[in-house]
């Protein structure tokens, strides 16, 4: 048997170690111990552990104050314990130490109330408090910060969910279209069978009036509207409107160096331009440069 | 000092409201200078107890901070207690801080021992001749953690709400005794404030008594009496700090003294470690014997040879 010993001694203090197994109880709180190997231990170690009741009840009566004290003195409350808490379950724990805590102001409050002592601190009451300010202000900020980032990741999901839910709706629309389009050249293909097999004959005009469009008239590209093309505008109307906002400056660049932009070749001195201090390409350069590709 | 008076003295002195009735000194009441025939009322029973709790708040050399912050955290909620420097080492001897705590002028002390930088012990004693106890401390959260967000008043009398437990055997009233003498704020002390805005929570769960404290928050307009429903409505919020004590052993004396109570399940740290050390330490010597095991038994049940085991060797 090992035995450690470490603590303040008087010499009574037998300290009983069993290396059989040691308590779930104190590993179950001590940081960072074994989980798995760790048994309750019962009855061996209790029969040597020294419980002296009647000295413990003498020294109760000593150091007790007077049976009749005023409650005032003494402010305590007895909660009664409903079914016991399991230590590990932290949630189930600390609910039952707030519901006693809870229990307890209750009945406290009554009891002051009843003797009409002053018991809840006034708005206006001032005092130095056991926190410093800016300690709360540390506790809220971490709050506010806490909320925004629960907030934010509320807003991410539902942007996602609503992507999803775009998707989906888009795919929905463009197999309608596509399927619509289907059918329309099946109808034409349909029109032209039947008039190769009634022999081109002229009438056909009230024939056609089924299958074409029910009165929609026909637009290429199926009507859309874009916004403000151009007839300059080479993009087809898709491009983004900033893009053609830079157009100057893409002009520019791509005259000065080619379209594709620059190469290498960035320090690029030619006669002309080695005695031009001032920044020289401002009208003079484009175009001026020989060396660069094209 | 902070001499407790024995139930003999409350009892002679109860009937004649007489100055020289207490030894020490003529008892100064509420109402002024105690006078002959005054009060006609008897409702303050012991009229002339006062609560003269003074608690010493000291620490051992190499505390860790985190036990540290502890030890400042309850020195800030207890008005009538007293920090004092650190004391050496070597003198955490009994005797040494026996007459610190009578030099200090204190009726009680808490001291917190931290060993190997890793376990802190809290010495709960009652000076001079009173019980002591010591507690190892678990699960120490300080207030300045950002989640405990509660705040009280400093210096406000806490509720001090027990378990039912607390009934249930002669030690655990010992501690509830002890508890509430320490940890209650005597009642017009000069450094406290006049409301209560919080609560401590002492519970017993698994045999260790775990420690709440709490801020009040209810809705309310007047000091002395809550809004209709307004206790319904009252919340608590954590104020700190947290902590669990498991209780080794009473002593008799103050710092020693006979053996009164020793816990049966508490286990020291150190076995604790040990033991761990130990398993871990068997784990290779298992892996050994564990590929012996496996030799042995692939000699003695030999495979079959494999059919096809040749198959690709003319293959290369």
């Amino acid at each position: 048997m090992s035995f450690e010993d470490d603590f303040v001694e008087d010499d009574e203090m037998n300290m009983i170690d069993e290396d059989v197994a040691s308590d779930s109880e104190a590993e179950s709180l001590s940081d960072s111990d074994s989980e798995n190997e760790i048994t309750e231990k019962l009855a061996e170690p209790t029969k040597t552990a020294v419980y002296n009741r009647d000295g413990l009840l003498d020294k109760l009566q000593d150091i007790s104050w007077p049976e009749d004290v005023d409650w005032t003195h003494k402010l305590t409350v007895e909660i009664e314990q409903g079914q016991a808490v399991d230590v590990n379950d932290d949630l189930a724990r600390e609910m039952a130490f707030y519901t006693q805590a809870l229990e307890g102001t209750r009945q406290a409050f009554e009891k002051l109330q009843e003797m009409g002592l002053p018991f809840l601190r006034p708005a206006d009451y001032y005092a130095e408090m056991v926190k410093s300010d800016t300690h709360m202000e540390k506790v809220k900020s971490k709050l506010l910060y806490e909320k925004k980032q629960m907030e934010e990741a509320e807003e991410r999901r539902k942007a996602r969910d609503n992507k999803k839910m775009a998707k989906e709706v888009q795919s929905q629309k463009m197999k309608e279209r596509a399927k619509q389009k289907k059918d329309e050249i099946e109808s034409v293909k349909k029109w032209r069978k039947q008039r190769q097999q009634s022999g081109f004959s002229e009438k056909g005009a009230g024939e056609l009036d089924l299958e074409f469009g029910n009165g929609k008239s026909f637009q290429r590209g199926g009507g859309k509207k874009r916004p403000g093309v151009s007839p300059g505008d080479r993009s087809g109307g898709k491009g983004k409107p900033t893009s053609r906002m830079n157009n100057k400056k893409r002009e520019f660049r791509d005259s000065k160096f080619g379209h594709g932009g620059r190469k290498g070749l960035s320090k690029q001195n030619t006669a002309e331009t080695t005695n031009d201090f001032k920044g020289g390409f401002r009208g003079g350069k484009a175009g001026g440069n020989k060396r660069q590709k094209r | 000092m902070g001499k407790k008076r024995k139930h003999s003295e409350t009892e002679s002195a109860a009937p004649p409201k007489k100055d020289d009735s207490a030894p020490e000194r003529p008892k100064r009441t509420l109402l002024g200078w105690k006078d002959k025939t005054q009060d006609a009322e008897e409702p303050k029973p012991a009229p002339e107890f006062r609560n003269k709790e003074k608690v010493l708040v000291t620490c051992s050399r190499r505390i860790s901070f985190r036990y540290r912050h502890l030890m400042l955290n309850i020195v800030s909620l207890l008005p009538h207690c007293k920090k004092d420097s650190k004391v050496e080492a070597k003198s955490s001897k009994g005797a040494t801080l026996n007459e610190l705590v009578e030099l200090k002028g204190s009726s009680s002390c808490l001291f917190f021992e931290c060993r190997k930088h890793k376990d802190l012990y809290m010495w709960m004693v009652k000076s001079p001749s009173g019980p002591s106890v010591k507690f190892l401390v678990n699960a120490v959260h300080t207030m300045e953690e950002l989640k405990l967000t509660g705040n009280h008043l400093k210096g406000s009398r806490p509720l001090l709400t027990f378990s039912s437990n607390f009934d249930k055997d002669v030690h655990w009233k010992l501690l509830k005794e002890m508890l509430t003498q320490v940890f209650g704020i005597p009642k017009e002390h000069r450094k406290s404030k006049p409301y209560h805005d919080h609560v401590f929570a002492f519970s017993i769960v698994d045999d260790h008594i775990w420690f709440r404290n709490y801020q009040i928050s209810v809705p309310h307009n007047e000091a002395d009496k809550v809004a209709r429903g307004g206790l319904d409505k009252m919340t608590l919020v954590e104020v700190g700090p947290r902590f669990c004590l498991n209780p080794i052993k009473i002593f008799g004396g103050s710092f020693g003294g006979p053996t009164l109570y020793e816990n049966p399940f508490y286990v020291s740290p150190n076995q604790i470690r040990a033991l761990e050390k130990r398993n871990k330490a068997g784990k290779f010597a298992k892996k050994i014997k564990a590929k012996t095991r496996k030799k042995m038994h692939e000699i003695s049940n030999p495979l079959e040879p494999d059919e096809f085991a040749d198959m690709w060797k003319d293959d290369e």
